[in-house]
């Protein structure tokens, strides 16, 4: 589905934001250019730190950029956020707003209220997302008595409720279990499809960004490295990734120089404990550098038990762009 | 009707319910907010009848009665929006068309709507239990009690934008501000039998003060012919009109000063956890 | 010595939660301004009586307001810290600390004892000092020096009273505590109830023997009671047999009172384990 054709409903332009602190100057976003259009799930992906957050504050009007511009729907956000407010949405996984001794409707019904809409209205909706959501059954429980998995999905239909064009969701699927996540998901996607509506998701979750979004911005220290669709960047890698294990594990000074060998844009490693592997992902660009690494890795004394391609991943892309991995070696091996 | 006034007068009456329906949904919250300022009032009146002054317990209960509105202030308008802030509350009110002034006019009804169960049911016992003597003069009285009322709230409206600012240690301020204003306010006495003249004259400056004095005077007419004096009364009352209007000005300027400051620094959605 | 070393460290983390303030005389003036304006209202009702009432003559006024200051003032100070436990379990459980206390070798009484004597310790510092300002405070605004008895002895004498109402307001705070480990909501109801019946029956502003019977006889058998009788009895009496008399009956009430306090803390522990809230407010 292209959305090339579509309005662009979110535009950022060189976007620069500064925070000054005691230990100095943080450059949160550097340079940040974005284009989101109607009906596109876009997802910003990135490791804690990289600006997701930033961006999606400057953007809901919550944070004024340092400098450059953003517009959503055509209205500046830093100099016309009145304009902006009406037709926008925010919702984040960190929060659990509500007030305790009210009911989730009740909630619900408040927050919908500040956008000016009728009651009626307003309880049409509510019901509507919540069977989406699978929440009817909790609607009338006093916010306080509600699990984790619950309350998100009050936060989520309280984002929809105001039928905004854009919604700016900030790793709403956080700390939830499987089935939540997935129901959210589901939903989100129903929005984005149905509705028109541009939804803008901040996360690091791979699985997430594949499942749902039509776009990627990849960011990491407040600029965006890649944008593009799920699969385009995954084959912008070229050749599939290679998988070696080996045993014992090999320690990390051992595996520091694999990132110098032709064609090895990065690797991650982790460690099969029940095992007792060691298990190496490495990016390639072609299959010669595949075979520059396992050669590399046999010069080197390791023993390798097994190697295959397997399909890259999100992660794979990110560690090519950013040449480290999302997640560190989970074991360093016993000095 | 105009979408602006509509989003508005939405927005005051959905605080409002939010912050009644917290209250009377949990019937306990009355006995709650009822228990220490009657203790309070009860230890206060014994003191007086100790002190040979039985006809000073009714400023005991009528303290009782407007500290359960000034508590109401600190702690659930004032300290509101840094709790809010906390749980992330705020900068859904900040992404929302609706107006800041509409949230905390709301919270300020709802706030004395939910604080009269608890301070009527005080006024009651009170009276039950001792039957203080009062000349009052129930217009003026109902007069200054709405005022000084409007001018407390103002005074949280005003709080808050403090508070969001500094309101870290926001429980800590609130305890530091809570018995000092009240003693100098002379919520439990007669300021103006207490305090010397340079004294009561600084604590004009507080809506809470003001208030105080003008309703001792029309419930219990303070001079020595029993007959309330109506000039300061009326000096009162224009007072707390000011206060109030001054108050609800600068709560609306301060806010909307302190939102582009939050904005600017990146404030508005930080927090303790 | 695994308890020992437990309630040290939380010693230690309720001084740093108490007074860990960025500016520490900011923190101190803000802690000892609440007591002293509660005093100052205690002394100045007591003032409008002696201008305004026939009971009370220039020769015993002083007296009197020695009376309400030092009530006032311990009164304040057993209240601030006997519902420390209460906050430390309430807020403990938002913060998750609370649970990770429970499941620790010594479990949860060392902590909430520490919590509550580095809150004696805290609470003791600003009450005397707001004790202070308050005799200064009074100087100035009703002429009169308020008597307090101040000598080696009397401070001696004074200290071990402090000490030894430690029983009693950490058995308070266990009881409370009890309370609060199980409730779903208000937690903090309970303690402000319990602060209130104090401030009557305690004989904090006036004396307990002027209620009426039961009520004397409910103040009678406090230990709070008799912790401020024996610390008027050295500070304005300056009479030291019916100290001694006061601090055994303190003693031995604050004794009763702790051990009561453990055993419902230790019973409400239980349930909830049960029930399933010691990590939350609800199931």
């Amino acid at each position: 589905m292209s959305f090339r054709d579509a309005k662009p409903t979110v535009e950022v332009e060189d976007l620069h934001r500064e925070f000054k602190g005691k230990e100095g100057t943080v450059l949160a976003l550097d340079g940040v250019d974005l284009k989101v259009r109607e009906g596109e799930v876009f997802g910003v992906l990135g490791p804690n730190g990289a600006g997701k957050t930033t961006m999606i504050r400057i953007l809901s009007t919550l944070l004024l950029p340092s400098s450059g511009s953003a517009r959503v729907m055509g209205w500046d956000v830093a100099k016309q956020p009145e304009k902006v407010r009406p037709l926008i949405s925010t919702a984040s996984g960190a929060e659990r707003a509500g007030y305790d001794y009210i009911t989730a409707r009740g909630n619900l019904w408040f927050f919908s209220q500040l956008y000016g809409l009728p009651s009626k209205l307003a309880h049409e909706r509510i019901n509507q997302f919540s069977e989406m959501l699978g929440l009817t059954d909790y609607l009338d429980k006093k916010f306080y008595t509600l699990s984790t998995g619950y309350r998100q999905r009050v936060t989520v239909v309280r984002a929809f409720i105001n039928d905004p064009k854009v919604v700016f969701l900030d790793e709403p699927t956080i700390g939830l279990d499987v089935m939540t996540a997935l129901k959210i998901r589901e939903f989100l996607l129903k929005q984005a499809k149905e509705s028109g509506r541009t939804i803008l998701l901040a996360t690091h979750n791979m699985a997430e960004v594949d499942a749902i979004c039509n776009r990627v911005g990849i960011i990491d220290k407040g600029k965006i490295l890649a944008c593009d669709t799920p699969m385009a960047l995954k084959r912008s890698l070229g050749a599939p990734a290679l998988v070696m294990e080996m045993t014992p594990p090999p320690d990390s000074a051992s595996l520091e120089p694999m990132g110098k060998v032709d064609g090895v844009k990065g690797f991650t490693s982790s460690i099969d404990e029940e095992r007792g592997v060691g298990r190496v992902q490495v990016v390639v660009d072609s299959d010669e550098s595949a075979q520059g690494a396992i050669d590399f890795a046999r010069k080197s004394g390791m023993n390798l038990i097994s190697n295959w391609r397997q399909q890259t991943t999100l992660e794979e892309v990110f560690v090519a762009l950013v040449g480290r991995g999302f997640r560190e070696r989970e074991h360093e091996s016993p000095s | 009707m105009n979408p602006r006034a509509s989003i508005w007068l939405k927005t005051v009456y959905a605080r409002t319910w939010v912050r009644t329906k917290s209250i009377y949904g949990e019937p306990l919250w009355v006995a709650v907010n009822v228990g220490f300022p009657f203790f309070t009032s009860l230890a206060l009146s014994l003191l007086y009848s100790s002190a040979g002054l039985k006809s000073g317990i009714g400023f005991a209960f009528l303290g009782g009665v407007m500290v359960s509105f000034w508590g109401n202030v600190l702690w659930s308008m004032a300290s509101q929006f840094n709790w809010d802030k906390q749980q992330g509350l705020f900068e859904l009110y900040i992404t929302s068309p609706a107006p800041i002034s509409a949230i905390l006019i709301g919270m300020s009804l709802g706030g004395i709507l939910g604080t009269a169960p608890s301070a009527i049911t005080l006024a009651i016992i009170g009276w039950i239990l001792f039957a203080p003597p009062a000349n009052p003069l129930w217009p003026l009285v109902a007069v200054t009690f709405a005022l000084t009322l409007a001018s407390l709230y103002a005074m949280g409206m005003a709080l808050s934008s403090l508070y969001l600012v500094y309101g870290r240690e926001a429980d800590s301020v609130n305890e530091a501000l809570h018995e000092p204003v009240s003693f100098l306010s002379g919520v439990y006495f007669p300021a103006s039998l207490a305090f010397p003249a340079a004294l009561q004259a600084i604590a004009l400056v507080i809506p809470l003060a003001v208030g105080m004095d003008a309703l001792q005077r029309t419930l219990f007419s303070l001079n020595s012919t029993g007959m309330a004096d109506l000039t300061l009364v009326y000096r009162d009352i224009l007072l707390l009109a000011i206060m109030g209007i001054t108050l609800l000005f600068a709560a609306s300027k301060a806010l909307k000063i302190l939102e582009e400051k939050g904005r600017r620094a990146g404030t508005i959605a930080v927090r303790l956890r | 010595m695994s308890y020992v070393r437990s309630l040290i460290a939380s010693i230690r983390v309720g001084w740093a939660r108490d007074f860990g303030w960025t500016n520490p005389i900011l923190g101190f003036s803000l802690k000892t301004i609440a007591p002293i304006a509660s005093t100052m209202t205690a002394l100045t009702i007591l003032y409008i009586g002696f201008r305004n009432g026939a009971s009370i003559t220039p020769d015993n006024f002083p007296s009197k307001l020695g009376f309400i200051v030092i009530g006032a003032t311990l009164y304040a100070h057993i209240s601030s810290y006997s519902w420390v436990p209460t906050l430390a379990i309430a807020e403990g459980k938002w913060t998750f600390v609370f649970p990770q206390v429970y499941v620790s070798t010594k479990s949860s009484p060392p902590y909430l004892a520490g919590r509550c004597l580095a809150s004696f310790a805290s609470s003791t510092v600003t009450s005397m000092a707001s004790l202070a300002v308050a005799v200064g405070i009074s100087l100035y605004l009703f002429g009169v020096a308020i008597p307090l008895v101040v000598t080696p002895l009397s401070i001696v004498l004074f200290g071990l009273a402090l000490v030894v109402n430690i029983f009693a307001s950490m058995g308070l705070g266990f009881l409370l505590g009890a309370y609060a480990i199980l409730a779903s909501k208000f937690e903090w109801a309970l303690p402000t109830y319990v602060s209130g019946i104090l401030m009557v029956f305690s004989g904090a502003l006036f004396p307990v023997t002027s209620l009426p019977r039961p009520f004397s006889d409910i103040g009678d058998v406090l230990p709070f009671t008799e912790f401020i009788r024996a610390s008027r009895a050295v500070l304005l009496y300056d009479t030291v047999g019916p100290y001694f008399y006061y601090l055994g009956l303190s003693f031995l009430g604050g004794v009763v009172l702790l051990a009561i306090g453990l055993l419902a803390f230790k019973y409400s522990e239980e349930r909830a384990r049960r029930l399933g809230v010691l990590d939350r407010k609800v199931v």
